[in-house]
């Protein structure tokens, strides 16, 4: 279903009630909807919430509220569904240990099932998976510098400019030397995956 | 999906997950990425490096961080290694993180150990680490054998360099044969 977002919104406002095939309609909407926005939310729960376990709670909790106000025609602008939805996943990442997110997610609506059938498809986590004893080889093919950044940023948690003070170098080059590092891990990885898949095959 | 005419730059986006912007740029790259699918994919290739480094631990760890990683509920099973020394270990089920601990290195004036891991079959040099942490007292640097490690040859040496400050080298060896039963 290649529909725009407010196209998808439309159709889940009009499926509760009608017939069956609106309503059949409405469900493979909400499939789509769920299964384009998973990995978006995703992304933003790992980023500001670090944690895998709470940003799949995220997600969940998310897709859950955006539908049901979807069904009950209260997403206001249609063609701003990406904001309603970014506006749904700042409010609910701020309160997802509150009763109120654990409410959302125990409502016990179909709403429930559809999100739960399509994380299930769409799974949106696995694209933000590598292998752990690839990128421990891949980073074996860094310079030693390059490692080194890589390292105390993600693994440490260091601050830029610790980093630059703790390896005589300008915040500039730490960055510098971060991107291409990261581009370099990338590249190896894909490499090493597309090797894999060619000697299954 | 279609493309983006104006997509987030990489350097941006390795900003983002680096914790490198700040509040506002933030924000414009969280729009951005809801709105947009392909640069929401590109997000996540670059995530996939970061996190995964965020989440994965080194091939060499503090004693420091074991013990954290055991506060913290990991099933740890450590065993000792003495330099020229061959065996296999089994990553039994029960066991979420094997410790090797590659013991009697002169370290009371070690200013740096360096560290190789090579297949001992192929010769394939693994992983070439100019600087690895190393306990003093204990004479040892300790390896973190990770499950996942299983894609890795299983056939290991480990080559350790201790560096003393007047620029002599002492290397030791030991190989560690690992098996991941199913």
């Amino acid at each position: 279903m290649e529909a725009p977002d407010a196209e998808l919104i439309r159709i889940i406002a009009r499926g509760g009630g009608q017939t069956s095939a609106e309503a059949g309609e409405s469900r493979l909407a909400e499939a789509e909807l769920c299964r384009r926005f998973a990995p978006r939310i995703y992304l933003y729960g790992r980023r500001h919430l670090r944690d895998d376990d709470r940003a799949r709670e995220l997600v969940q909790a998310v897709l859950l509220v955006v539908l049901q106000a979807a069904r009950a025609g209260r997403v206001a602008e249609p063609e701003h569904a990406d904001r309603f939805m970014l506006g749904t996943c700042r409010h609910l990442a701020a309160r997802l240990r509150t009763i109120e997110a654990r409410e959302a997610r125990s409502a016990g609506s179909d709403a429930l099932e559809v999100v739960a059938e399509s994380l299930q498809s769409a799974n949106p986590w696995e694209s933000m998976r590598a292998d752990v004893g690839a990128l421990v080889l891949c980073l074996g093919t860094l310079d030693e510098r390059s490692r080194q950044v890589v390292t105390l940023t993600f693994s440490d948690e260091c601050p830029t400019e610790e980093i630059a003070k703790r390896l005589a170098m300008t915040t500039g080059n730490v960055r510098v030397t971060r991107h291409r590092a990261v581009a370099a891990l990338r590249r190896c990885l894909d490499v090493r995956e597309a090797t894999r898949q060619e000697s299954r095959a | 999906m279609s493309r983006c005419a104006s997509p987030i730059p990489w350097a941006t986006l390795v900003d983002y997950w680096a914790g490198d912007l700040i509040a506002a740029q933030i924000d414009e790259v969280d729009d951005h990425l809801f709105a947009c699918g392909s640069c929401a994919s590109e997000a996540a290739r670059v995530a996939s490096v970061t996190e995964t480094m965020r989440e994965m631990l080194p091939p060499a760890v503090s004693r420091a961080r074991i013990e954290s990683l055991r506060a913290a509920g990991t099933r740890v099973r450590e065993s000792a290694f003495a330099p020229g020394e061959r065996r296999q270990v089994v990553f039994e089920a029960d066991v979420d993180l094997l410790v090797h601990r590659l013991a009697g290195l002169p370290l009371a004036d070690a200013q740096h150990v360096s560290l190789q891991i090579v297949s001992e079959s192929t010769g394939q040099r693994l992983v070439t680490m100019d600087t690895v942490p190393f306990e003093r007292e204990e004479g040892a640097v300790l390896i973190a054998c990770q499950r996942h490690f299983a894609s890795l040859p299983a056939d290991t040496r480990f080559e350790v360099a201790v560096h003393a400050p007047d620029r002599s080298v002492t290397t030791a060896a030991y190989t560690i044969v690992h098996q991941y039963p199913p």
